[in-house]
C-alpha cells in the first residue's frame, strides 16, 4: 500500500468517526412510572433504546405516591415531578438532572398532574387534576416559582383540570378540565384567567363561552355547587403550535382533536381519531402532531398541513399514554401504562420513516414523559 | 494527522444541542423605591393586613429608565401584589398586601431579547402581636416551704394560642417567693406577692398570698412492697399538720432513686449482692404513680414543707417472655402480599379454616388459602382485578362476603370489589362499586352488612351491602378541618374509630347498642356505648376525637383493658425518617396508649415504640397486643394492668419473630403488613414473602428476662 493510499483510507476513517459523531445523536428522556414510584432515564442513540436509571422518587418507603407529570427545565438543568398522593395534597418535586438527587419540594392541591414552564416568565404552571370523589369540584391551576420552590398563586378553572402547556413566547398558558369540557387560557404574566372555549366541535355557540373573564367574581359564582352533565367531550390534553398560532385539544371523550385559533378563539378544524385519545404533542418543524390513543393502545401521527393521518402504530400493550417529540422533529417518544404487573414502556417511532425502532421497558404504569437533551 | 484525530477526539465528547441557555440579563436592573419619597428602598416592613405601595422601575446600570413591561408577583397566601404587570413605560406602582409572617419577597421580572432580568424587595412581615397572657388554673393561696409550679396561656391578637414562647415569670418580692427559671414559685415566707408573666411587652400579674406553712408531717404509703418491671404502683401521701389533720392543698413532690439488678441476684436485707451496673430506670408522675423499667430495689420519696418520707420497692424482671415457632408458612415470591384476613368456614365448609391475602404495587390479585391444617396452609383459589394494589381484604363476620380494595387500576376507576367467598374454593366476583371512590380505596372494613371504605384519602364512605349485588351508599364520615386526611377506619360493636394523620383518631357512632351505665363491668364497658344509640350508618355521629401532634396516625384499635377498668385507643404510627446523607428512609413509630376511660379527657398514658424500625398494623386480643413491623417482625406485647410510660423499656414484649424466607421477593428479610391472632395461632402477612402461621409457646422462657 503506498504511503498516499495509506494516507486517503485513514483520513476517509476520521472523516467517517467525524460525521458518525456528528449526526448519531444520543436522546435522553425521563418517564415516570406511577404505579412503582419510578422516574427513568432512557438514552436512544437512535437505534437502540437503554434504560440509564431507574430513579426511585417519593418518601414513604411502602406507599404509593404516584409520580404523574414531569417536565425539564429549559435550561435542563433541573427536572420537576408531580406526586399526585399525598396527605391529602400532593406536591411538585425539584430534581437536579444527570446526579438525579432531590432539591426541594412543595405541596400544592389535590392530585397535582401536568405541568409546564414559561419561556417568558420561568414560572411553572401546574394543573391540579383532583381526581378523587365525584367530579363535581371545580380545581384549578397552581403556579410556581421553580426557583424558590414557592406557590406563588392558584387560578381556578374547571373540574378535574388537566394538560398544561404554553405559547413558545410564554406568554399564555392554556390547559383543559375534563369534566367541564372547555379549554382556559391564563395570561402567564398577571396569573389570570382571559378565556374559555368549549371543547366541543359540534356547538354552534362556540364563541358564547370565548368571553373576557377579566372583571368577572368568581367567588360568586359557585362553582362548587354548580350541577353539571359531564360533557362528552372529556378533554385531556391541550399542545401549542411553534407558531403559536394554533392550539391541538385532545378530546378523549368523542375520539377527536380539534385545532383552536388562538387569535380567533374558534375551532377550525377537527381531527377524527381513533378510540380514546389522550395526549398529543406537536413536532418542532410544525409538520407533525403525534397523538396517543389510550383506549385503541395505538399512536397516530397526523401531517398537520393536509390534516390526514399518515401512520398509526399499534402500541405493544395497552393503556397508551403520553408523547413527547425530539427538537429535531425526528423522533416521537410514547409512554404506555400497560395492565396490572406489566412493565410500562416508553416506544419510539421515527417520524420521518414513519416506523416503529425499539421499546424500551420500564417500571408499572408509564405515564408522564419529558425530553431532557440531544447529545452526540 | 495528529491534529485531526485531536479533533475527532473532541467532537466525541458530548456537547449539547437544542437547548436554551441560562439567560439573566444583568445590564438591566430593578429598582424599588418609595412611591412619594421616591428614595430606594432595600426592604420593607409590613404588619399582617397592612398594605403598603412601592414604586418599582426597570432601568439600566447608568439608572437611565427602560421603558417595558414587567411581571410582579408576591407568594401565595402571604404577599398580594396588585397588578400583576407594568404598563410599557417601565414603571409600576404596586400595592402590596401581607397575609402572612416571615422574611417575603416582592418580586419582579423582565424578559427581553438578552435575556430574563429578576429582582426582588425583601418584605419582613412580623408574627401577629400578642393581645393576652392568662394563668392556667393559678393558685393564689400558697404555703411557705412549698414549690408551686405556674403556666400561662398566650393568645395573640388573632385569638390563637401561640406556643414555644419564652415566658419570663418574676415576683414582686423575693423574700416572700421567687421563681426559678422553669416557672416554679418557691414560698419563702408568709406575706404576699404580685406575680408576673410577661412575654415581650404582654404582662399579666397575679396577688399570691403566702401563709405559714401548718404541715407537720408527711404520711407516705405505697400499694405494693413488690412488684414486676412494668407494674404501676400508687403513691399514697398526705400531709399533716399537728393534729394529724390532713392539709389538702399543700403540694407533694415524688421522686425516686435506685438501684438495679438482674435476675440472679440475691436480695439481702433489700440490698442486691450483685450489681450488673445497670441504670435503675423508671417514671414517677406529680398525681403519685410509680413505674420501673429495670429491676431493682427503689426508694420512692414523697416530700413537702421541708418533710419527707419514703419507701422502698423491690422490682424484679416481668418475666413474660416466651418463644414463637413457626408452625407453617406459605410462600409468595412473585408479588409482594399486603394485609390479610382469617375467618372459619360456613355452609360446606364449616370446621374449616380461610384466609385471604392481598398484593401490593403488582397484578391486582387477592390469594384465598386453606389454613385447616396451619402446617400446610396452601392457595385455594386467586381473584383478579383491574389494579396494581389490592391493599385491603375484609371478610364479612358471617364468612360469606368478602371485600377488596382496588388501586392502579388501568382505567383510573379504582374503588372496591364484592365477592363471595362462601366457598373459598371458588370465589367469585359479586360487584364492583367505584362511585365516587375512584380516587382510590387504601382501606376498607365490614361491619353488620356495611363496608366502610375510605374514598380518596378524605373520608370514610358507608355503603349498604345487604344484597352485595346492589350497593348502595347510605352516609359517609368527613372531617372539617383544613387540609384533613384519613388513612384506615375500624368498627366494633358499632362504634367506628377512624385514624386520620394529624386530626388523631375519630370515634364516631354508626349504630353502637347503647350500653347501660349498670351493667358496666370490670373488663366489658366502653365508655362510648354509654353514649352511642343515636347513630347509624346513614348517620354518624361524632363521639369523641383526639388529635395526633405528630400527625403520624395510621391505624386504631379499641381496647377494654381485662386486667383493669379502663378503657383505651392503641392508635399507631406509620412514618418514614430521611437517613441523613442518603435517599433511604428508614421506618419509625410505634404505639401509643390513649386512655378514653374519661372520653372528655383523654390521655397518652404509655408507648410502645421499637427504637430501630417503624410500625404498621396491629391487632388487640384480651392484653395483649399482636404487632406488624416491618422489617423488625411481629411483636407481641404485654398489655396488662394499667398502662405507663415506656412499655419496650418496661420488658412487656412477650416475643418477637423476623420470618425470613430465600424465596421471598426480597430474600432473607422480614416486612410485615398486619397481623391476626386466632385460634391460638397468629397469623401474619409479610410483604416480602407471604403468609404465616407461628404460635407462642409458653414453656420455655428465654434467658434472664
Amino acid at each position: 500500500m503506498s504511503k498516499n493510499m495509506k494516507r486517503t483510507i485513514q483520513l476517509i476513517f476520521v472523516v467517517t468517526i467525524m460525521i458518525n459523531n456528528l449526526f448519531a445523536k444520543d436522546y435522553y428522556i425521563y418517564c415516570t412510572a406511577e404505579s412503582e414510584d419510578e422516574v427513568a432515564l432512557i438514552r436512544f442513540d437512535g437505534k437502540v433504546a437503554h434504560v440509564e436509571k431507574r430513579i426511585p422518587v417519593g418518601v414513604w418507603p411502602v406507599e404509593i405516591e404516584g409520580p404523574h407529570g414531569i417536565s425539564v427545565s429549559p435550561d435542563g438543568d433541573y427536572w420537576y415531578l408531580s406526586m399526585a398522593h399525598g396527605m391529602p395534597y400532593g406536591h411538585l418535586y425539584k430534581y437536579e438532572t444527570g446526579t438525579d438527587k432531590m432539591v426541594d419540594r412543595v405541596e400544592l392541591g389535590l392530585f397535582p398532574a401536568t405541568m409546564g414552564i414559561s419561556n417568558a416568565t420561568g414560572l411553572l404552571y401546574i394543573v391540579n387534576f383532583n381526581l378523587h370523589g365525584g367530579h363535581s369540584e371545580v380545581s384549578d391551576v397552581s403556579i410556581v416559582d421553580p426557583d424558590e420552590m414557592i406557590e406563588i398563586e392558584r387560578v381556578e378553572t374547571g373540574i378535574m383540570p388537566h394538560g398544561s402547556r404554553l405559547l413558545n413566547n410564554g406568554l399564555k398558558h392554556y390547559s383543559v378540565a375534563m369534566m367541564s369540557g372547555e379549554l382556559y387560557e391564563i395570561d402567564a404574566m398577571t396569573m389570570e384567567l382571559k378565556r374559555t372555549l368549549s371543547t366541543s366541535p359540534m356547538k354552534k355557540m362556540n364563541k358564547h363561552s370565548g368571553h373576557n373573564m377579566k372583571g368577572m367574581n368568581h367567588s360568586k359564582m359557585k362553582m362548587n355547587s354548580m350541577s353539571h352533565n359531564m360533557p362528552a367531550e372529556k378533554p385531556t390534553w391541550v399542545y401549542p403550535h411553534p407558531n403559536d398560532n394554533f392550539l391541538y385539544v385532545v378530546n378523549n371523550g368523542t375520539d377527536n382533536v380539534v385545532e383552536i385559533d388562538v387569535n380567533k378563539w374558534e375551532i377550525t378544524r377537527t381531527f377524527k381519531t381513533d378510540k380514546g385519545p389522550y395526549n398529543c404533542e406537536v413536532s418542532q418543524d410544525g409538520k407533525y402532531l403525534v397523538v396517543t390513543y389510550k383506549s385503541a393502545a395505538k399512536t397516530g401521527v397526523w401531517d398537520l398541513a393536509t390534516g390526514k393521518e399518515l401512520a398509526k402504530f399499534k402500541n405493544t400493550r395497552k393503556v397508551t399514554h403520553g408523547v413527547v417529540i425530539s427538537p429535531d422533529s425526528r423522533y416521537a417518544f410514547v409512554s404506555v401504562e400497560g395492565i396490572g404487573k406489566e412493565p410500562g414502556a416508553v416506544e419510539i417511532f421515527d417520524l420521518k420513516k414513519l416506523k416503529a425502532v425499539t421499546i424500551a421497558e420500564i417500571g408499572k404504569q408509564a405515564g408522564g414523559i419529558a425530553f431532557w437533551k440531544m447529545d452526540n | 494527522m495528529k491534529k485531526i484525530y485531536t479533533i475527532v477526539f473532541l467532537l466525541s465528547f458530548t456537547g449539547l444541542f437544542g437547548q436554551p441557555p441560562r439567560s439573566l440579563n444583568t445590564d438591566l436592573e430593578f429598582v424599588f423605591e418609595h412611591p412619594l419619597l421616591l428614595h430606594r428602598l432595600d426592604s420593607l416592613s409590613l404588619n399582617i393586613g397592612e398594605e403598603a405601595s412601592v414604586l418599582i422601575r426597570l432601568v439600566d446600570l447608568k439608572g437611565n429608565q427602560v421603558k417595558t413591561t414587567f411581571m410582579i408577583r408576591g407568594q401565595r397566601k402571604a404577599i398580594v401584589a396588585e397588578p400583576r404587570r407594568s404598563d410599557t413605560t417601565g414603571v409600576a406602582k404596586v400595592t402590596i398586601k401581607a397575609l402572612d409572617s416571615g422574611e417575603l419577597n416582592l418580586r419582579a421580572m423582565a424578559i427581553g431579547k438578552k435575556g430574563r432580568t429578576v429582582g426582588a424587595l425583601k418584605i419582613n412581615v412580623p408574627l401577629i402581636p400578642l393581645e393576652k397572657i392568662t394563668f392556667v388554673n393559678p393558685i393564689q393561696k400558697v404555703f411557705v416551704g412549698t414549690s408551686v409550679k405556674y403556666s400561662v396561656k398566650i393568645f395573640d391578637k388573632a385569638k390563637r394560642i401561640r406556643k414555644n414562647m419564652n415566658v419570663v415569670f418574676t415576683s414582686s418580692n423575693n423574700n416572700v417567693a421567687e421563681f426559678d427559671n422553669f416557672g416554679n414559685l418557691t414560698i419563702n415566707k408568709p406575706g404576699k406577692t404580685t406575680i408576673t408573666a410577661t412575654v415581650d411587652d404582654i404582662v399579666e400579674s397575679l396577688v399570691v398570698s403566702a401563709k405559714k406553712n401548718p404541715a407537720r408531717k408527711i404520711k407516705f404509703d405505697i400499694s405494693e412492697n413488690q412488684v414486676r418491671t412494668g407494674d404501676v404502683i400508687k403513691l399514697n401521701a398526705t400531709v399533716l399538720d399537728g393534729r394529724n389533720k390532713v392539709l389538702e392543698n399543700i403540694p407533694i413532690v415524688f421522686s425516686f432513686s435506685g438501684k438495679a439488678i438482674n435476675q440472679t441476684d440475691n436480695f439481702i436485707n433489700n440490698r442486691s449482692t450483685e450489681s450488673i451496673g445497670l441504670p435503675a430506670s423508671g417514671l414517677i408522675t406529680q398525681n403519685g404513680k410509680f413505674v420501673a423499667e429495670t429491676a431493682g430495689i427503689y426508694t420512692l420519696t414523697a416530700q413537702s414543707s421541708g418533710f419527707s418520707a419514703s419507701k422502698k420497692v423491690k422490682v424484679v424482671p416481668r418475666n413474660v417472655r416466651k418463644r414463637l415457632e413457626v408452625v407453617g408458612h406459605g410462600t409468595i415470591s412473585n408479588v409482594n402480599t399486603s394485609d390479610l384476613w382469617v375467618w372459619p368456614g360456613v355452609g360446606k365448609h364449616k370446621g374449616k379454616d380461610f384466609a385471604v391475602t392481598g398484593t401490593h404495587s403488582a397484578d391486582g390479585e387477592a390469594y384465598f388459602w386453606d389454613i385447616s391444617d396451619p402446617a400446610n396452609m396452601a392457595i385455594i383459589d386467586t381473584i383478579k382485578v383491574d389494579a396494581r394494589t389490592v391493599n385491603d381484604v375484609k371478610i364479612s363476620e358471617d364468612g360469606r362476603v368478602g371485600v377488596i380494595s382496588r388501586e392502579g387500576a388501568s382505567n383510573r376507576k379504582n374503588g372496591l370489589v364484592i365477592l363471595d367467598v362462601t366457598d373459598p374454593f371458588n370465589v367469585s366476583i359479586i360487584n364492583e362499586y367505584n362511585d365516587d371512590l375512584t380516587g382510590g380505596v387504601h382501606n376498607v372494613f365490614i361491619y353488620e352488612d356495611h363496608i366502610y371504605a375510605l374514598s380518596a384519602g378524605r373520608r370514610y364512605d358507608i355503603i349498604n351491602i345487604s344484597d352485595p349485588a346492589n350497593p348502595f351508599r347510605v352516609g359517609s364520615y368527613e372531617l372539617n378541618t383544613p387540609g384533613h386526611s384519613i388513612h384506615d377506619v375500624w368498627v366494633e360493636n358499632g362504634i367506628a374509630y377512624s385514624s386520620n394523620w394529624s386530626d388523631g383518631v375519630h370515634v364516631v357512632d354508626v349504630g353502637g347498642i347503647k350500653q347501660s351505665e349498670k351493667s358496666r363491668a370490670k373488663n366489658q364497658f366502653n365508655p362510648f356505648l354509654a353514649l352511642a344509640g343515636k347513630g347509624s350508618p346513614g348517620n354518624p355521629i361524632k363521639l369523641g376525637s383526639k388529635e395526633d401532634p405528630n400527625g403520624h396516625n395510621h391505624a386504631a384499635f379499641p381496647f377494654q383493658s381485662e386486667s383493669t377498668n379502663k378503657f383505651y385507643i392503641i392508635t399507631g404510627d406509620e412514618w418514614a425518617k430521611a437517613v441523613p446523607g442518603s435517599p433511604e428512609r428508614i421506618f419509625q413509630g410505634g404505639f401509643h396508649f390513649l386512655d378514653f376511660t374519661d372520653i372528655k379527657n383523654p390521655v397518652e398514658t404509655a408507648i410502645y415504640q421499637v427504637p430501630e424500625v417503624g410500625s404498621h398494623n396491629h391487632w388487640v386480643k384480651g392484653d395483649t397486643l399482636f404487632a406488624g413491623y416491618y422489617y423488625g417482625g411481629i411483636r407481641v406485647v404485654d398489655i396488662s394492668g394499667e398502662l405507663m410510660g415506656n412499655l419496650y423499656a418496661q420488658g412487656r414484649e412477650i416475643a418477637f419473630f423476623k420470618g425470613v424466607d430465600p424465596d421471598g421477593t426480597t430474600a432473607n428479610q422480614t416486612n410485615v403488613w398486619g397481623v391476626i391472632p386466632y385460634k391460638g395461632l397468629i397469623y401474619f402477612a409479610d410483604l416480602n414473602n407471604g403468609l404465616w402461621a407461628v404460635r407462642l409457646v409458653d414453656n420455655e422462657p428465654l434467658g434472664t428476662n
